[in-house]
């Protein structure tokens, strides 16, 4: 056993309003600059929709994450490390910046610089690279909101496992339903970017798990774009150089959270270690699609345990950081409630980010054309809902119903449970029942409703001591390390000639 | 004078900067190397031009290395003529194509806006080398045709004379001036390689091929000891079974082999017919002769007079062996007054066999050379301690009487017996 601690992350998406708040405290620290403006190493799609760069879910088109070929896991965008060399002149599935948008400012001194005349002074927009005028055809969160819309939801690559009518019933216009996912590298425990690098630039950080780009030693070769199912690594066309979400590990190695984690209105975001069995790794990602999240699940480890805690402190796991992973919300959504699930695990990276189904786009119904709750329940059952379960599960279980459903009762018995509880409006038998059927206790019941409901920042966010100083030892000369971990770079990065 | 400076200044100062310059940057300015892909900004005609451009460059660069490394494996190839006219066609085939894709990426460069926001001077600079480099490559090929043949001791001999410090432009002063004019422009981009994009030839990932899907850098080098340990030692445990099994199966086949070359050793070589008979004969001899002596030790045990020989038979200087009563050997003589004398042929020293001739009066032990005095049995020299001892001996008349008067006349119809006891 090779016990690994990660920091993961859960984020509910139950409730995230998709105020892009994350996404803009992201931008302002990390991608305002030349190359980067049009990156979101954060960014919130709505679903169904066809996301950011536009169908990234369409791994036919762009080739990323593992293929399973007789019991080996092969990149899906190479067949032999020789194609990886061989498309180094020319990568065949990497996006284009028209897939993801062309940044523009405004021509703002245009208002200030007019001449007198009949019409407004307008600012037209402009280019961020070459500076001139452009037919704004995309942007930043182009489709968000538009759940029912013809050219964004209906080109979903989600949707495609869908009956034409289940396709219908979710586009039709009263029924119309959709949901926010919040994105950010997955910091998979698999990486499939790493694998494909040429250069050998992006590894994992063996104390958190956090994958980085080492600047220094990315040649721009853009294997990893292709090679990322997420598209979550960026090709910065200043630099020559690709970039990536850091976790903001700086922030974390100073006691803070992330920031897009530290910005988000709606507190969905939990951040907490899982510890991990690395020698289970690749192994547990070659089973068959609809059991991938049971097989992710069987790799984390209890960090109770006595004999778990015994082997992590042997692979050098400080004390401080088995703390961290006992009280990690992560662990508990993950693992005990098994509520969170990771985003396409048929991409067979293993994402360390996980996500809470969203129960809400459940309650409504349509009734003789009349929305209402539902009649024969308080709350509606899950096979009545608008947002199908077929669609979530394409999402976030790999297309396993079962445990979309299993989450969606026990979400639904803790509402159940809290509402016959604090009002006394629901008969007692029935949620009984219904806690029986979910297979929650009352106990654990009152415990995803205090961490999902009133978690303190401190319940959120349990960080582990990453600072540098406990990594450097004192006996290191500081220089030593200087450069070697990190993004690599200590000058400013300016493109070479 | 000129011709000095481009083809001896210019390539030693392109060389120096070569390596220099690359050895610089790579050292203190890795974050400047990169691809410089513009893919991301525009990928259509990238396709159609990166493509081909690399595919031609990279063979005709080959071929170029190959004649200036090994022009007389080259030469000996291209005197056939069919290869000539191979080779060249080849080559004049993937410059074209190169040509065609550096027009394209150049065009590309020119006209696209978003890819003139990621263009250095440096770039157009590189561009037009390599394209007026590419357009004298190819007028070479057609003006002046069987490069691939007069190149190998024209210009082989100057790139070899450069690179072994003994410059000598000799070989192409009287070239033509597209010749000339392509060399030196070579030159010149060797020299800016370390201060363009064209570094990222030495860039090439080939270790990609070798190396491990996953990386992991740990920041605390203690933490990344305590992991290498822990895992050797889960290994070491995991591996505890499989190890002890190939030993225990190690071991078997040791013992196996071992025994395969003992058990032989201690039942004896496979032997052919002809040495199972030579053997059989031997053992046969051997228990014969074990059959005798056990006859005579019978002999010895049952009778109390044994026959020797007759007393005529006796001679003075030549001893007859025999056996006495103790199973060892003795001598019979006859003494100067007719009368045998016998004497145990065992010497008194260490037990060799005494020689029977009688040589100056004295009786020889060839081992350690003592000399016995044929009358008495008594050491004349030698490290012998003690005399010869005497056997007991009776006579018998030709009655088998023991004769106990000695009659002087009938000696010769005496015979000799040793009697049993104790030799004197």
């Amino acid at each position: 056993m090779n016990i690994r601690a990660h920091v993961s992350v859960v984020f509910h998406l139950d409730k995230c309003i998709g105020c892009h708040t994350c996404s803009v405290a992201c931008k302002n620290i990390w991608t305002d600059r030349e190359g980067s403006e049009y990156m979101w190493w954060n960014n919130v799609e709505t679903k169904p929709g066809t996301g950011f760069p536009t169908q990234w879910e369409d791994q036919e088109n762009y080739k990323g994450g593992w293929v399973l070929e007789n019991d080996e896991l092969k990149l899906k965008c190479q067949k032999s490390k020789l194609q990886g060399l061989l498309n180094l002149f020319y990568n065949p599935n990497m996006p284009g910046l028209e897939d993801y948008y062309e940044p523009w400012t405004y021509k703002y001194e245009d208002l200030f610089n007019a001449g007198p005349s009949d019409d407004q002074p307008t600012a037209v927009p402009i280019s961020k690279i070459t500076g001139e005028q452009i037919n704004i055809e995309s942007g930043p969160n182009w489709d968000d909101d538009l759940g029912g819309s013809n050219l964004y939801a209906k080109n979903d690559p989600n949707l495609e496992n869908l009956s034409q009518e289940e396709k219908d019933l979710m586009l039709e216009i009263e029924n119309i339903a959709m949901m926010y996912l919040p994105r950010i590298c997955n910091h998979c425990a698999n990486p499939s970017c790493v694998a494909a690098c040429p250069s050998g630039a992006i590894y994992k950080r063996g104390e958190d798990g956090i994958v980085l780009i080492n600047q220094d030693k990315c040649k721009g070769w853009r294997a990893c774009i292709s090679a990322c199912p997420y598209k979550k690594i960026y090709y910065n066309w200043k630099t020559g150089k690709s970039e990536k979400c850091i976790l903001c590990y700086p922030r974390l190695e100073t006691g803070q959270p992330p920031a897009c984690f530290h910005a988000c209105v709606g507190r969905i975001r939990y951040l907490g270690v899982l510890l991990y069995d690395a020698d289970r790794m690749p192994e547990a990602m070659k089973v068959a699609d609809h059991s991938l999240v049971e097989s992710q699940r069987s790799i984390f480890l209890d960090p109770h345990d006595p004999k778990i805690i015994e082997a992590a402190k042997a692979n050098g796991i400080s004390d401080e950081f088995i703390d961290a992973a006992q009280n990690s919300p992560v662990y508990k959504y993950v693992v005990e409630w098994k509520l969170a699930l990771p985003l396409h695990i048929e991409y067979r990276t293993s994402p360390m980010l996980f996500y809470v189904p969203p129960l809400l786009p459940v309650m409504g119904k349509m009734d003789n054309g009349i929305y209402e709750h539902a009649k024969e329940a308080f709350f509606t059952s899950i096979e009545k809902a608008r947002f199908s379960t077929k669609y979530l599960a394409g999402l976030l279980s790999a297309g396993n119903e079962e445990i979309i459903t299993s989450v969606l009762k026990k979400l639904l018995a803790v509402r159940y449970f809290k509402r016959s509880e604090q009002l006394h409006d629901i008969d007692k038998g029935a949620v009984e029942a219904i806690m029986r059927e979910a297979n929650l206790t009352e106990k654990e019941a009152e415990e995803i409703y205090q961490m999902t409901s009133m978690p303190t920042v401190y319940e959120r966010f349990v960080l582990p001591p990453l600072q540098r100083e406990e990594a450097i030892e004192t006996k290191l000369d500081p220089e030593v390390c200087k450069g070697c971990t990190g993004c690599g770079e200590l000058n400013t990065p300016k493109r070479g000639l | 004078m000129h011709d000095y400076f481009l083809f001896i200044g210019l390539p030693y100062v392109a060389l120096f900067s070569l390596i220099a310059g690359t050895v610089y940057r790579f050292n203190s300015k890795k974050f400047s190397i990169s691809s410089l892909s513009s893919q991301f900004l525009e990928k259509e005609k990238l396709l159609w031009g990166s493509v081909p451009w690399h595919i031609g460059i990279i063979t005709i660069l080959g071929g170029h290395i190959v004649a200036f490394t090994m022009p007389s494996f080259l030469q000996a190839l291209v005197s056939n003529v069919k290869i000539l006219y191979t080779f060249e066609a080849l080559g004049l085939t993937f410059a074209l194509f190169a040509f065609c894709g550096l027009i394209i990426l150049f065009v590309r460069r020119l006209r696209n806006a978003r890819i003139q926001a990621v263009t250095s001077n440096m770039d157009l600079v590189i561009l037009s080398l390599l394209t007026i480099q590419i357009l004298l490559g190819i007028l070479i090929a057609s003006l002046y045709r069987w490069g691939a043949s007069w190149s190998t001791h024209t210009l082989a001999p100057y790139i070899q004379s450069i690179f072994s410090f003994r410059p000598d432009i000799t070989y192409i002063t009287n070239m033509p001036f597209v010749v000339k004019a392509h060399i030196a422009v070579a030159w010149l981009i060797i020299l800016l390689i370390p201060f363009s994009r064209l570094i990222h030839v030495f860039a090439l990932p080939l270790e990609y091929l070798f190396r491990l899907p996953q990386i992991v850098v740990w920041n605390s080098r203690r933490q990344e000891e305590s992991v290498i340990t822990a895992q050797i030692e889960s290994e070491s445990r995991r591996f505890f079974l499989k190890a002890a099994f190939g030993i225990t199966s190690g071991l078997i086949l040791f013992i196996t082999g071992i025994a395969d070359k003992i058990i032989p050793f201690f039942r004896g070589p496979e032997l052919s017919k002809g040495e199972k008979g030579e053997l059989l004969k031997q053992k046969l001899q051997k228990m014969k002769a074990t059959i005798k002596q056990k006859e005579l030790e019978t002999e010895r045990l049952t009778k109390d007079f044994i026959y020797i020989s007759d007393l005529k038979n006796l001679k003075t200087d030549e001893g007859i062996y025999f056996i006495d009563y103790q199973m060892k050997p003795a001598l019979a003589f006859k003494g100067d007054n007719g009368l045998p004398i016998l004497y145990s042929a065992k010497c008194t020293h260490l037990g060799c066999t005494v020689t029977n001739k009688v040589k100056e009066g004295a009786l020889l032990c060839p081992c350690h050379v003592s000399h016995f005095n044929i009358k008495t049995g008594d050491v004349i020299d030698g490290p012998a301690p003690k005399p010869l001892p005497k056997v007991k001996h009776i006579l018998m008349d030709a009655n088998n009487h023991i004769v106990v008067n000695i009659d002087k006349s009938k000696l010769d119809e005496y015979k000799v017996y040793i009697v049993k006891g104790e030799n004197t």
